[in-house]
């Protein structure tokens, strides 16, 4: 028997009415309207939009669509992760140095640096001879000893020091002493090569000095200051 | 020599009478097929179940099946105090219910590609659910959820609203549904009567406690078919055994339709009138609704030929002779279970409108007079036929014959039937429907501007 509802011809659509509740595919030439408010959730496939071709781009374990992907997936796993576990390391250090670099510029610049040095031509200093040079804005008393100061300074008894310490302590090499020509009393200049004990003597307040530039006699509490100082080579001293 | 011709030809007679009890439509059971083997031709398949749920199915192989449930709950079942429920019940195919909330069903079907709607019409709700083979059992859960398990939680019901009137504009926008839905409120006392679409004055009243009301008394297991195509009859059994045999008993019976006839004019300003004037014809199923079809196609029901002259549509002919204005007319014909509708739907110029309604209607006399030739009459059945096998075509179409079928008989009767019913019907046949209709008490639903559309006691 026919339908219940019989043909309408073109009136058929009129007597019943639909509601999508979900409608996935509807193709751009669709002939039957879908009402834009009723359903629930539609999808729209567009079968004009043309995708284009990534082959270029794509693994080659990956490009055949019938094989399963799951046989390369470990190795590409560890591989992306190695690119990206290296750039990390690499980023990183970059960052950190970049920053460091940035960071380091305002610290002292070189010129400055350089201020706080002296190299000194120890050729130049004959024995028995003290030369001054100007450094960090003080006198430096570089004096070349002979055997026989560097022999009676070994043999001070160190009671009868102010300030009591040893020869050996004061110098790296016994036949060169560096000291700060700054008198600890009050800040004079000693003069070199004067004095009773054959050092230095300072003419503010009478303070004595050895040729080790310790105190002796005279006011001063200290001995003279020892800067730091080394030697690159047999002939050059750096102070500073 | 005789006696071993004989003995070979025994063992085929044996092979023959072991084969007989076996239907050559339906696999053979027990049997594991191989994926490449052919498939075998399956017919539909239709099994009452003891509480009145009727399970049909066709397995057609297809890719893609689809799923649907037919519940006997058209707005002809709504009273006065629910109207407009079944337009909220269709829009609340996709709210929370107990097993799956409303997100999980719109995800759900997405997910898998599948579609969702419900569709009504004044006998039947239909909720049809599409997707590939592999997938039937997911939407399948969200389909019996649907139908069975709603929750229609008030909060969710009452944001229908907007959706509602977003229908109802829609609506407005086309006038053939305005004029359809002005006659039935015409034509009916009550049943038919009632719109597909929730009437202004309820528009924010349907509340969740119609929805649950009209679903206990209309949703129940006799009143409902589940219907598949491209599924097995057995996996549709068992889920129509296990889920859809929620509610026993009948339900609230339908009101019998009272046919009144009346009019309705719906002013407006349009220029073209859209007029439809019908009288009560006969119910589905019985071979006066079939003369009625065939009527129609005799009268012409649309178009054949794309933007071509109509000349096998004698409405078409006779209403060109009276006027030179564009217009349209069509045969209009509906049937219901116990009653029905046949007419004229006209479509003219303001102007024109009285003179093309008059020449339509003479159209319909001339035929009641005997106007009809036998060429005339063959070439009717075969439009019709043709229209009919047409619908069974694609799959929407077939599952809605198999559906109706189910649910208002219990059976499914083969295309092949219906063509030998629609071949015995005679040109008195035809006579006798044209003459009811010139008979017959009318109704008319007119709408436009009807400066020039008559009255219907004027035609």
């Amino acid at each position: 028997m026919m339908s219940v509802v019989a043909r309408s011809g073109v009136l058929t659509s009129f007597l019943r009415t639909t509601n999508h509740a979900v409608k996935s595919l509807v193709l751009t030439r669709a002939k039957e309207l879908v009402p834009a408010a009723a359903p629930g959730g539609i999808r729209l496939g567009h079968t004009d939009v043309k995708i284009p071709d990534f082959s270029d781009y794509r693994r080659t374990e990956v490009t055949d669509p019938k094989k399963s992907s799951q046989g390369s997936s470990e190795e590409r796993r560890v591989f992306s992760y190695l690119v990206t576990g290296a750039s990390t390391v690499l980023g990183v250090y970059a960052a950190k140095t970049v920053v460091s670099q940035f960071v380091t510029s305002m610290s002292a610049s070189a010129d400055v640096l350089a201020l706080s040095k002296i190299e000194i031509k120890l050729g130049d200093i004959p024995e028995g001879k003290n030369m001054t040079f100007k450094w960090r804005g003080k006198p430096l008393f570089v004096r070349h000893r002979t055997e026989k100061e560097i022999a009676t300074e070994a043999a001070v008894n160190l009671g009868e020091l102010r300030d009591p310490q040893h020869d050996k302590d004061r110098v790296q090499n016994p036949s060169w002493v560096i000291v700060l020509g700054v008198c600890t009393h009050l800040g004079c200049v000693p003069i070199a090569n004067a004095g009773d004990f054959g050092g230095y003597y300072c003419p503010c307040h009478g303070s004595h000095y050895d040729a080790s530039g310790r105190i002796r006699k005279g006011p001063a509490p200290l001995n003279l200051e020892v800067p730091f100082y080394e030697f690159p080579d047999d002939d050059t001293v750096i102070v500073g | 020599m005789k006696g071993i011709r004989g003995i070979s030809k025994l063992s085929r007679r044996f092979y023959a009478a072991a084969r007989t009890g076996q239907s050559l439509t339906q696999p053979l059971a027990g049997l594991k097929l191989s994926p490449g083997s052919a498939h075998f031709y399956q017919d539909v398949h239709v099994t009452r179940l003891p509480s009145g749920l009727v399970i049909a199915s066709l397995e057609n192989y297809s890719p893609a099946s689809k799923i649907g449930v037919f519940v006997k709950a058209g707005s002809r079942y709504e009273t006065s105090e629910n109207q407009g429920v079944t337009h909220l019940l269709r829009l609340a195919s996709s709210l929370t219910t107990k097993g799956a909330s409303a997100f999980k069903i719109c995800r759900g079907v997405e997910a898998v590609g599948g579609n969702l709607s419900v569709t009504s019409s004044r006998e039947n709700m239909i909720y049809t659910v599409d997707c590939l083979r592999d997938d039937i059992d997911t939407v399948m859960e969200y389909l019996i959820n649907i139908t069975t398990a709603q929750e229609f939680r008030p909060w969710e019901v009452s944001d229908l609203t907007p959706r509602v009137k977003m229908d109802k504009a829609q609506a407005a926008q086309s006038p053939q549904i305005a004029v359809i839905e002005a006659l039935h409120q015409a034509a009916y006392k009550n049943a038919l009567c009632n719109s597909l679409y929730c009437p202004d004055h309820m528009v924010d009243n349907v509340q969740s406690e119609h929805l649950h009301q009209f679903v206990q008394n209309n949703f129940t297991s006799a009143r409902m078919a589940l219907v598949g195509l491209g599924i097995d009859h057995a996996v549709l059994k068992q889920v129509g055994e296990q889920f859809l045999n929620i509610r026993s008993g009948g339900g609230a019976t339908g009101a019998g339709a009272q046919y009144r006839g009346g009019e309705i004019r719906l002013a407006g300003l349009s220029s073209l009138v859209h007029s439809a004037v019908v009288s009560q014809s006969a119910a589905a199923g019985t071979s006066e609704a079939l003369a009625f079809s065939v009527l129609q196609q005799v009268l012409g029901a649309g178009p054949h030929v794309k933007r071509g002259s109509n000349t096998s549509s004698q409405l078409i002919q006779g209403v060109a002779k009276a006027t030179t204005d564009p217009f349209d007319v069509s045969a209009f014909n509906a049937s219901y279970s116990d009653s029905g509708l046949f007419g004229v739907y006209t479509i003219s110029q303001a102007a024109a409108a009285g003179d093309v309604i008059a020449a339509a209607l003479a159209q319909v006399k001339a035929v009641a007079d005997g106007g009809v030739t036998a060429a005339d009459l063959t070439r009717a059945k075969a439009q019709l036929k043709g229209q009919f096998l047409m619908s069974l075509e694609t799959s929407g179409g077939l599952l809605e014959a198999m559906g109706t079928q189910a649910l208002t008989e219990g059976s499914y009767s083969s295309p092949e039937e219906v063509i030998k019913k629609i071949d015995n019907v005679s040109l008195t046949d035809i006579a006798n429907a044209a003459g009811n209709f010139v008979s017959g008490k009318k109704t008319m639903a007119s709408s436009g501007n009807l400066i020039k559309t008559p009255f219907v006691d004027e035609i």
